[in-house]
C-alpha cells in the first residue's frame, strides 16, 4: 500500500485508494501476444510497474500444441494471504489450472457454445435426410 | 461445477520413494565424500537413495562392494582422464616444484581424477505418470490447444514439483515424464541440456558416432541431457554397451566413468567373455579376478561360483574354473592365458 509522505516523488507514486491485484500485463510485439501474471496496484497502468512477477502465459499453442502456462504458486499465495484481489481472466486461468474452483463464467460459456452449436448440428441434419428423398422424385 | 476442492492445494508431502535429485553446484577442491551431495567439478552431481525394494539375495549397482570393484576395474589413467577438453585455449602453465610438492600434486591431482570419475547411477525405467486429478466434461470442445500449467515455487525439488495438464476434453491430469522434463528445462534450464533432444539420440544416427568411436562423448551428452532413470537414457547407454562388446572397444571406456555401468550391464547378461579376454590380453590380471568376483556376486547359484567358494580359489585358478564352466569363449580365453603365462615366464626367465 503506497500511501507515502512526500506525494512529489518521481520514483515512487502514491495513490489514493486502490488494492493489489492479480492480472495479466501484456507483452510481445504485433500478432504476438505474450502474458505475464503480475500482482500490481490495481490503479497502475496495465503494463506499468508492478509489485512482483507471479508467472507467465503464452497464449499461441507451441510446436507440441500446448499453451504454456507457469504460476509461482507459493508467492500466490502470499499475495492472496496479504489479500489481493484477481482479474476475471486470472480467475479463468487458475481455475482451468486447478488452483481455483472452475469460474462459473467458465462454465455458462461452455453451456451457451454448446447450445448454440447444437441447433447448427440439428439444421443440418434434416435437410440431408430431405435431400435423400429426391433422386425418387421424377425428372 | 465449483465444487472440487483444489486439487494444486494437496500438501507437497507427496514425496516419491527413492526419489532422486539433480542438483549442480559449483566444487571447490577434492575430498568429497560419495553420497554425501557433495559438489562436482562442473559435472552434473546427481544423489540417489538405494530403491527401498531391494531383494536380499542380489546386490544392487549402490552397494559398497560392487561399487569398489568396478571402481578398481575402472583404471586410472591420469593423463586419459585430464585430457584437454575442448575449451577456450589458454597459454600453458609451468611451475618449478621439488621433489616434494610434485608427489603433493599428484596426489591432488589423484583424488580430482577420483571426483571425475564418479559413476552415474543406474536405475531401473521410470513408471510413466498416469493420474486424472478432475474431469470437468462441461469444457468439452471449448479450446483447441491443451493447457500445461507448472509450479515455478523456487524451493521445491524437480521431481516433486505440480506439472499438470487441462486437455481440450476438460481432463486435468498429471503430466507425463517427457512433458515434465520439457517444462522443467524451459523453467529452469540446465547446462548442456537442450528442450527438445537431439537427433543424435536417435537409433539411427547412433551408428554413425559409434563409427567415429566417440561413445564416450554421446554418453556424457546422454547424462547431461536426460534423466537417469528416463527410458532414453536406459536405450542410448544399452546401445552403447551393445556396441562396444560387438567390437570389442573396451578401452575407449577405460579409466572413464562409464566403465562401472558398462561392466554392471555386461555381468547382469552374462557377456563378459570379450572383456575378459581384452583384460588378459593387457595384462590386468587382477582386474580379471574382480570381474569375476563380481559375476560371482550376482551370479551366485552358477557352478564356478560355489567352486570358488569350496577351494577358495585366486588369481589365475579363479579365472580357469570360470572359463571351463560359464563362458561361451572358452577357446578363446584359454589362449589369452597361454599366452599371458608365456610372457609371464620369458619376462621372469629375463
Amino acid at each position: 500500500n503506497l500511501h507515502l509522505i512526500t506525494p512529489g516523488s518521481r520514483l515512487l507514486k502514491s495513490y489514493r485508494g486502490g488494492h493489489v491485484v492479480i492480472r495479466f500485463a501484456l507483452g510481445g510485439c504485433t500478432n504476438r501476444p505474450f502474458y505475464r501474471i503480475v500482482a500490481a496496484h490495481s490503479k497502475r497502468a496495465r503494463d506499468g510497474k508492478y509489485l512482483e512477477q507471479l508467472g507467465c502465459l503464452d497464449p499461441l499453442p507451441n510446436a507440441h500444441g500446448e499453451k504454456v502456462a507457469g504460476l509461482n504458486l507459493e508467492r500466490l499465495r502470499h499475495w492472496l494471504g496479504c489479500g489481493a484481489q484477481l482479474s476475471r481472466p486470472a480467475e479463468k486461468l487458475l481455475g482451468l489450472a486447478g488452483f481455483l474452483p472452475l469460474h462459473p463464467m467458465t462454465i455458462t460459456n461452455a453451456e451457451r457454445l454448446r447450445r448454440r452449436r447444437r441447433p447448427a448440428q440439428e439444421s443440418v441434419v434434416p435437410p440431408a435426410e430431405g435431400g435423400s428423398q429426391e433422386p425418387g422424385a421424377p425428372v | 461445477m465449483p465444487g472440487a476442492p483444489s486439487p494444486l492445494f494437496l500438501p507437497f508431502a507427496e514425496r516419491a520413494c527413492g526419489a532422486a535429485r539433480v542438483a549442480e553446484e559449483e566444487g571447490s577442491g577434492p575430498g568429497a565424500v560419495m553420497g554425501g551431495g557433495r559438489a562436482a567439478r562442473s559435472l552434473p552431481l546427481i544423489v540417489c537413495d538405494p530403491p527401498a525394494e531391494k531383494r536380499e539375495a542380489k546386490p544392487a549397482f549402490t552397494d559398497e562392494a560392487v561399487q569398489d570393484l568396478l571402481y578398481r576395474m575402472t583404471g586410472l589413467n591420469l593423463q586419459k582422464v585430464f585430457r584437454p577438453v575442448r575449451q577456450e585455449l589458454k597459454p600453458p602453465k609451468y611451475r618449478l616444484l621439488t621433489e616434494a610438492q610434485l608427489q603433493e600434486a599428484t596426489r591432488k591431482a589423484v583424488e580430482e581424477a577420483k571426483e571425475k570419475l564418479r559413476m552415474p547411477p543406474v536405475l531401473d525405467e521410470r513408471e510413466p505418470i498416469d493420474d486424472v486429478l478432475a474431469d470437468d466434461k462441461v469444457l468439452e470442445g471449448t479450446e483447441t490447444a491443451k493447457y500445461v500449467f507448472t509450479d515455478l515455487t523456487y524451493a521445491t525439488p524437480h521431481r516433486e514439483r505440480f506439472i499438470v495438464v487441462r486437455e481440450p476434453n476438460g481432463v486435468l491430469r498429471k503430466a507425463t515424464w517427457e512433458e515434465r522434463d520439457r517444462m522443467i528445462q524451459i523453467f529452469f534450464p540446465k547446462e548442456g541440456r537442450r528442450v527438445i533432444p537431439p537427433v543424435l539420440f536417435k537409433d539411427e544416427h547412433l551408428g554413425t558416432v559409434f563409427q567415429q568411436d566417440r561413445h564416450e562423448d554421446i554418453l556424457n551428452m546422454c547424462i547431461a541431457q536426460f534423466e537417469p532413470d528416463s527410458a532414453d537414457y536406459i536405450r542410448v547407454h544399452h546401445r552403447t554397451y551393445d556396441d562396444i562388446e560387438k567390437h570389442a572397444k573396451y578401452d575407449l571406456l577405460r579409466s572413464t566413468r562409464h566403465f562401472g555401468g558398462m561392466v554392471w550391464y555386461l555381468v547382469n547378461r552374462k557377456k563378459t567373455d570379450g572383456l575378459l579376454i581384452d583384460m588378459i590380453n593387457r595384462d590386468l590380471l587382477d582386474d580379471a579376478t574382480s570381474l569375476i568376483t563380481l559375476y560371482h556376486m550376482l551370479h551366485p547359484e552358477c557352478q564356478s561360483a560355489k567352486e570358488a567358494k569350496e577351494g577358495k580359489l585366486h588369481g589365475i585358478d579363479l579365472i580357469k574354473v570360470f572359463v571351463k564352466t560359464e563362458s561361451q569363449k572358452e577357446g578363446y580365453i584359454q589362449l589369452a592365458l597361454q599366452a599371458y603365462q608365456e610372457a609371464m615366464a620369458t619376462s621372469t626367465a629375463s
